[in-house]
This record gives C-alpha cells, structure tokens and sequence, in this order.
C-alpha cells in the first residue's frame, strides 16, 4: 500500500469508504467541510445537502433504520442544534456515526481555530440518561484508524458513535498508509419495509409505547447501558508514554493538544485517553503510581472533572485557550501550576 | 318501504355483507388493532384520517412490506405505532427528513409521513420547504387541527385569524399559513381536504401516493376538547358540519380560495 499525504478530513472521508458507509447528509461549517466535499466525489456513497444540521442528522438517522451505514460531520454549533436527535437515535438504537471537528465557542466563537470544548456535550448535550461511545484521536493517521473503529463501535452497540476532532487536527497534512485491512462489523438488524416494528422515541418494549411504566423505564436505560459498557470494552484506546526518567508526575491531554505534550515525555509520564467515554478505567492503576496528575485542555475543566471523579483526587488544571498553542506558554503554565 | 322492511329484505344484507367484505374490512389489515384504542379524546377528528390512510392503501393495494410510516410529534404523531408496518416515530419536526433519509437510502420504499400542522408547519416548516425543493417522492399527510392539541390549546401555524386558544386568549393576531402557496412554480401535488369529505380525503391520498414527487395533503380534521370548544363549537358533530357547509369541492384548479378543498398538481419544470 503506498504511502498518501492526507488531510485530517480527507482521511477521515476515506476511512468511512473503507467502513462500508454508503450514506452522508451534512450541511457546509468550518472546519468540516472537507469530509463532504471528499464524500461528494465517492462513487458508492449518497450524499445529501440538507437544509441544516438538524435535517442532516435525522435524514442519517432514517438512512440508516434504512439500512445503510450513514454518517454526518459537523462542528461545534452543528452539534449543538442536533442534540435532540442523538438523543432519539439512543433511545431508538440507531447505529450512525457524527464527526464533531471542534472550534473555539461558545456560539459563533473563532470559526477557524481548534478548541476542545464540546467534551461535557458529547456526554450531556441531549436530555436524559443515554451512554455514548466516544473517540478522540490526535493524528491524520489515527483518524483514518478510530473513523472505521466508531463505525465498528456503532453497528456493535447500535447507537450513535461520536468522532471527535479538533480545527487542528482536521485540517493538518501527514503521510500515511491508508490500509483498507480492517475487520469491518457488518449491518445484522433487517432494514426499514421489512416487519412491522415501532421505532419510537417515547419509552417503549417491543415495539409497544409503554408512556407512564417506570419498571420499563428502568429496564429499558439499565439495558443500554449494559449494552454501551460491554461494547466499550472492545474499545478500550489510550496511550500512556511511561517516562524515562524518574518523575512523579503524570501529564493528561489528548487531540491536538495532546501532540504538544509529547515535548515533555523525558519530563513527565504522559497519559492520553483515546476513547473519551465510557471513561477508560486503566486511568485508574496508571494514575496510582504518580503523586501529581497534571492535566492541560484547550477549555476552562471539562474532561478533567470526569477524570477527578473516577481517581477521587486533586488534580492541577491548566486550560488552553482562545485556539492558541504555544509551548513557551504550556512551560511556563507548568511551573505557575508545579 | 320502512326501515324495517328493508333491514329484513335479503338484497339489503347481501348489499351490506358486501360492502364490508370489500371496503370495511380489508383495510384493518394495515393496523395493528390489538392496541387499540387510540390516545384520541372522544370527537377526535384524527381517527377518520387514520382511517383514509389505510383505506387509501387498500385501495392501491400497497404491500406491507416495502411501506413505511414516519411520524412526528403530538397527537397524530402518534398514530404510527398503530401501523402494523415498520414505522419511525421522530422526534418534534424531524419526521420529513427521517422519511427524506430513508427514501434516499432505498428508493424501493414507499415512504409515508403522518404528523400535524404544528409538527410539520411550525417547528418543521423549514424542512418541509426543502422537501418541497428537493421533491423527494415521499407523501406527507397533515392532520390540520388548528392547534397544538396535546400541549392544552395553543396557538398553531394554522390557527385562523381571531380565534381563541388558551395562548390567545383575546383572539389569533396572526394569520394562518396559505400552505398551497409554498408549492407554486414546483413539481408537487398538494391536496386540501376534510374530515367530513370522506371519498375526497381518500381520493386526496390516493392521488399523492401515486404521484411522483413530494406530494401533501392537508386534511383539516376537528379538535373539539382543545379547541373547538373555546371557539363556540357545541361538539364534534358541529364542526363537522361546518366543514359540509364552508368547504366546496373544487379540484384540479390553479388555486383554493379559502372556502374550497381540492388536489393541485403543479408541473413546473418538468
């Protein structure tokens, strides 16, 4: 396989041929352009422009009950408007997958500048209880390998599997081999047109809506979470760089940032959660041996409250704001902090 | 000859058996009846219109399998769980571009949306503009009560000028939707019918499944607990007949005036 010198985006677009995706709706945002413009010149894929970026999540969503792997791509305020409908393909277990290329918000924000602040709304953006499978790797090469790995994730757990990138990553250029030998989980539930099922966002067994029954209620979200964990676990991604001197601390970052943190990996041990929920709980023996954890987050604390909840313990903050990363800054943030 | 002279003849018997076996029955087989009954109030207009549908079905015969049903949010929402077909119930809006989705994923389906006038015109209003741009060949069927009816009353993109609803409660300041008039210069089929003009609402839906393109039908069904009620309607017979008596027959002409229900078929740029 030769070698190609590849885009974020790009490769995240010729990740998901290589997945089986045959559908893609999605409506044009910096900096995630890219994937539709590459899904647009795929033979075998539809590609559907829609009117916004909720239209574009819930034409995935009938694609894919459909039965054709589907996806979409966005960015920090198209995820936002399709909040609702993730929550639907929860409750509903429709396998799709969203690539979320995170800029600088809220809101409008810095268009073209990486950020990582959408973390706690991948987890809690909907309304309700639901368990989402989320990645979040920190090269070109690592996207094109996790974008047919949430496809996996999705069609195993059948639920909404999210990819998330950041304005830097997306649109960096590295050499990679884009291999097509990966295991791929084929589609098992029967299409759309084909029985006589309900899929209904209402609380429902069996096709039947079950609106005022708690016991169901319980069954049924005890059941998904089962389900998201047992499935997780065959996705259990982080990196940890041991360091090779003595250090008693651990250094957490992970995207784009996490790529800076590499400078430090003969200062400090380096810890880097690939997949970012359900939490990765090896987190807990590595962090075990270290008496300071550091964390850096190009946000004001979000994945380092999860973090602090799963160890029970303190951990020095330091965010990295405004789409901006300097390493001068990052050194001198470290000794303010240390 | 009296009423119970004819019951007695055999020729009225026969006639009734045979009206059953060939238009009552066979339509049931498109529901799921065991779940029956609906969460409708008692005078709900939304059960004619359920009905229709499947008579229209029935009438063309469409098989179960190959057709689906995508609905969104409030009372005629729910009408998809009561299909014995796969059926999609969406989320508040969203049921156009799920069933969008789902035509482009396999164009073999026969894709059919039920939801209301505040579902589709009001937090979905843009999607069914796109739609209507796009022409996907899907059939999206409006009960058009005139109001959010399971939210308590209130004000909907179709509630008329002046009436009362509980977020009204000096009358409708705005004026209610024209929807005929997002169809104009496109491919589309748009059908305005009633409650009470059974062979014309079936006739409507007939006409939209098979035409090739976007195709809706707004069936303008009676709300009388929510609604109906808060305007000076007695009951649901009521507003019934207002329907017989406002609406007329006009069909296959450029425009509907206000008082008239009928099919349009626009085929610009074809």
């Amino acid at each position: 396989m030769p070698k190609q010198l590849l885009q974020g985006n790009q490769a995240i677009a010729m990740a998901a041929e290589v997945a089986g995706v045959k559908f893609f709706a999605g409506y044009p945002i910096t900096p995630a352009s890219e994937i539709i413009h590459e899904m647009v010149n795929k033979r075998h894929i539809k590609v559907l422009q829609m009117e916004d970026e909720i239209a574009s999540i819930n034409a995935v969503i009938g694609a894919s009950l459909a039965g054709l792997k589907a996806m979409t791509a966005t960015s920090g305020p198209g995820f936002s408007l399709m909040q609702e409908s993730i929550g639907l393909a929860h409750i509903m277990e429709v396998p799709l997958v969203i690539v979320n290329v995170q800029r600088v918000g809220p809101s409008t924000g810095m268009p073209t500048l990486p950020a990582q602040g959408d973390i706690i709304q991948c987890k809690h953006g909907s309304h309700g209880d639901y368990f989402p499978i989320v990645f979040y790797p920190n090269s070109v090469a690592e996207l094109y390998k996790y974008t047919v790995m949430a496809f996996n994730a999705a069609e195993e757990s059948l639920s909404p599997v999210i990819l998330l990138s950041d304005g830097y990553i997306s649109h960096l250029y590295e050499t990679i081999v884009p291999h097509r030998d990966f295991e791929v989980v084929k589609r098992t539930r029967p299409p759309l047109g084909t029985g006589n099922r309900h899929f209904t966002g209402l609380s429902h067994e069996n096709s039947v809506v079950k609106t005022a029954d708690a016991d169901n209620y319980r069954r049924l979200i005890a059941s998904l979470q089962e389900k998201q964990q047992l499935t997780a676990q065959r996705y259990n991604y982080y990196e940890y760089c041991a360091c090779t001197k003595e250090t008693d601390t651990l250094l957490i970052s992970f995207g784009a940032l996490s790529r800076v943190a590499y400078y430090f990996r003969n200062d400090f041990a380096l810890y880097r959660p690939i997949r970012m929920y359900p939490l990765v709980e090896e987190i807990k023996t590595i962090a075990a041996r270290y008496k300071r954890i550091l964390m850096m987050e190009m946000n004001t604390g979000q994945y380092v409250h999860e973090i602090e909840s799963i160890l029970r313990r303190e951990i020095q903050f330091i965010p990295i704001l405004g789409g901006c990363i300097d390493l001068g800054e990052i050194k001198r943030e470290i000794a303010r902090v240390g | 000859m009296s009423t119970v002279e004819r019951r007695g003849s055999s020729l009225y018997v026969k006639s009734l058996r045979l009206y059953f076996m060939n238009t009552d029955i066979n339509y049931k087989r498109y529901l799921k009846l065991d779940l029956l009954p609906t969460p409708w109030c008692p005078g709900c207009g939304n059960g004619i219109v359920l009905k229709a549908v499947c008579q229209a079905f029935d009438e063309l015969n469409l098989p179960k399998e190959g057709t689906v049903i995508v609905s969104g949010i409030g009372c005629a929402g729910r009408s998809a769980g009561f299909f014995d077909l796969d059926s999609v119930h969406t989320a508040h809006g969203r049921a156009i571009p799920v069933a969008e989705g789902i035509k482009y994923a396999n164009d073999a389906l026969t894709v059919v949306v039920l939801s209301g006038d505040g579902d589709l015109l009001g937090i979905g209003g843009n999607h069914l503009l796109h739609a209507i741009r796009r022409n996907t060949n899907i059939t999206v069927v409006c009960y058009a009560n005139e109001i959010y009816g399971m939210t308590g009353g209130q004000v909907s993109p179709l509630t008329p000028h002046n009436a009362k609803t509980v977020t009204s409660p000096l009358g409708n300041a705005d004026f209610p939707i024209d929807v005929q008039s997002y169809f104009k210069n496109r491919n589309s089929y748009f059908a305005r019918t009633t409650a009470f003009h059974l062979n014309h609402l079936k006739k409507s839906i007939v006409e939209a499944l098979k035409f090739k393109g976007f195709s809706f039908v707004e069936a303008r069904t009676m709300c009388i607990v929510n609604y109906g009620r808060r305007v000076g309607y007695k009951n649901s017979h009521e507003m019934l007949m207002h329907y017989k008596e406002f609406y007329k027959v006009s069909d296959d002409t450029e425009e509907l005036s206000q008082n008239e229900i009928g099919i349009l078929r626009h085929t610009a740029g074809l």
